[in-house]
């Protein structure tokens, strides 16, 4: 591996954010790839963080700035990948059911996928089945990464698949579900694809579930 | 409006003090101490029971279901003065507030519960940090003296419930003024302002136990900190042990010297990585103990033996399934109010998706497996 790819692996690592943006734009001058940057760097870098957070060496304040510190560097990285015509692993839109206005599990979820090589449609916090379904027809997302955190809107999972079905765009994306109440034997009962526990394993879910373009 | 009790208290034959104090420290017990958590707002508003009786909040509802008695005295631990909880934007379906630590948040306009979407924190920088300190926290402010013979209400020389003093917060309430992505951010970005916040916060608790504690006779502390989540701690367990951990040892010191040996920690989510330092600390129990978000409380029990307690642990997801469900939940439960150490109760405030009738079922069912009714 380069050694300013490594530098950039490195500092995602240890969550040192100035220095990753700062050595990813000394790469693109140095005229790395972008691809090589983005999958020898950061990719990688975020897979070792999702990793180490399975295994308890990391935890959620580590993964959060290994995260700012890849979007620091993704940031310059973006145009050029756009330049180099380098497609992401899918899309994924991601979103809090309605009701709910907590979005930490969702974020978290969203810079893993992000870090992982997926192309992510926020849809914010409170989003109504009609919104996740507008963003399969209009957005052509490739998934749809739905998170609860109260036992009371729980059942708006349930109102978001059937609203897919009712559109007739079930068949068309996979629907991921997670969230502190939520569990594997819920995800079976409302007929979801697959529940991840947290964001490292949304990772490996999106992974199973999004075929690889 | 008068509450009348739906419910006579279970029958004992032991004062709540002593049945409280007798459970925690293992001793045989006539039955198992009773209490609940509480209930989310929405089921005064939804729960017919409540509706019809009047019963608006947590004390009404204890006086309700005649549960045993239990209380805590508090110093002024924290902001003050805390900042003023004001409306700063009506919006479509959401308001945006300020609340009393300072940040800016969006809640619902029903107001129904929820965590809010939290959009700015009080504190980013080590400036920001300086000025509410000295605006908020000072030590010296005659707000944080204690009126000792006001406190004394609570603690008749007849007392015959448990009373506990209040133990704060090390960075449970320091994460409620730098939001959860904030706190991540600022122990990478500004650890000395983070130490001097953990710092802060254990002076001003040291400093309400040297007033109290020489003046009361209490059976319990009690603390909240709320720092994890399903997938564990949302600070590093090396942090937790090396800026926290000191704090909770200088506190515990404190309450061994009054006699007070029982510290139970309020904290949801996944506890277990940092449990070791927690109880290393000085913190010998656990509440209200989430079940779905960290695991069975026999597991934790059977792990640290008889220097760990439980308060809470009855699965929230178990009641809202219905009876079946909520009796096999609760047999699982019955050797660990045998063994001591522990008692049940909802792993939370009780949701308001739970069934009132299963929620009496549950009440009864307990008085039938832990009361004298066996």
């Amino acid at each position: 591996m380069d050694t300013l790819v490594k530098s950039i692996n490195d500092n995602i690592l240890q969550g040192q954010h100035k220095i990753v943006e700062v050595k990813t734009q000394e790469a693109l001058n140095s005229g790395i790839a972008p691809k090589v940057i983005l999958d020898e760097g950061m990719i990688a870098a975020m897979a070792e963080v999702g990793r180490l957070f399975e295994i308890g060496e990391y935890f959620v304040p580590e993964m959060m700035v290994a995260a700012r510190a890849m979007k620091a560097g993704l940031a310059l990285l973006k145009p050029q990948l756009v330049k180099a015509n380098v497609k992401s692993l899918g899309k994924v839109g991601i979103g809090t059911v309605q009701g709910d206005l907590h979005d930490i599990g969702k974020n978290l979820v969203g810079i893993m996928l992000e870090g992982a090589g997926y192309e992510i449609l926020d849809l914010g916090t409170d989003v109504s089945p009609e919104k996740f379904v507008e963003a399969v027809k209009t957005d052509k997302v490739d998934a749809l990464a739905l998170s609860a955190l109260l036992t009371t809107t729980m059942p708006n999972m349930i109102s978001t698949i059937a609203a897919l079905e009712q559109a007739g765009m079930r068949k068309q994306v996979k629907v991921m579900i997670g969230g502190a109440p939520i569990t594997e034997e819920y995800a079976r009962q409302i007929g979801a694809d697959g529940y991840a526990p947290d964001a490292s394993r949304a990772v490996t879910l999106a992974k199973i579930l999004i075929p690889a373009v | 409006m008068t509450i009348a009790p739906c419910r006579p208290k279970w029958a004992g034959t032991m004062t709540d003090r002593d049945r409280f104090n007798r459970q925690m420290h293992y001793q045989p017990v006539d039955r198992s101490f009773n209490m609940e958590f509480g209930y989310w707002e929405e089921n005064y508003k939804q729960w017919p029971m409540f509706v019809k009786n009047g019963i608006t909040n947590e004390l009404e509802a204890n006086h309700y279901f005649s549960f045993d008695r239990i209380w805590t005295i508090s110093g002024n631990v924290w902001l003050y003065p805390s900042f003023a909880n004001q409306i700063v934007e009506e919006r479509a379906t959401t308001t945006v507030i300020m609340n009393e630590d300072g940040v800016l948040a969006e809640v619902p306009k029903d107001r129904h519960d929820t965590i809010p979407h939290f959009l700015k924190p009080t504190v980013v920088t080590p400036a920001d940090w300086q000025r509410v300190k000295a605006e908020r926290l000072q030590r010296n402010d005659p707000a944080r003296k204690m009126d000792i013979e006001a406190l004394k209400f609570f603690d008749p020389v007849d007392r015959d419930f448990p009373l506990g003093i209040w133990c704060g917060s090390m960075i449970g309430k320091i994460r409620d003024m730098l939001t959860f992505e904030g706190l991540a951010y600022a122990i990478y970005d500004y650890p000395e302002m983070i130490e001097d916040m953990v710092e802060t916060a254990c002076v001003l608790v040291e400093d309400s136990l040297d007033q109290l504690l020489p003046h009361f006779k209490l059976d319990f502390a009690a603390g909240w900190e709320d720092i994890c989540y399903k997938g564990g701690p949302i600070v590093s367990p090396r942090f937790f042990r090396e800026i926290v951990m000191p704090r909770y040892k200088r506190i515990s010191r404190k309450l061994h010297a009054a006699g007070v040996d029982i510290w139970y920690m309020d904290c949801d989510g996944d506890v277990r990585p940092i449990l070791p330092a927690m109880m290393e600390g000085g913190v010998n129990c656990l509440f209200p103990f989430e079940v779905n978000g960290c695991s069975h409380p026999s597991e934790l029990l059977d792990e640290y033996g008889k220097d760990l307690r439980i308060m809470g642990g009855v699965d929230k997801i178990e009641l809202g399934k219905g009876r079946e469900a909520i009796k096999a939940y609760l047999q699982t439960l019955i050797p660990l109010v045998e063994r001591g150490g522990y008692i049940p109760f909802c792993d939370h405030r009780c949701p308001p998706n739970v069934d009132p009738d299963d929620y009496l079922y549950y009440l009864d069912l307990k008085e039938e497996l832990y009361g004298m009714k066996r």
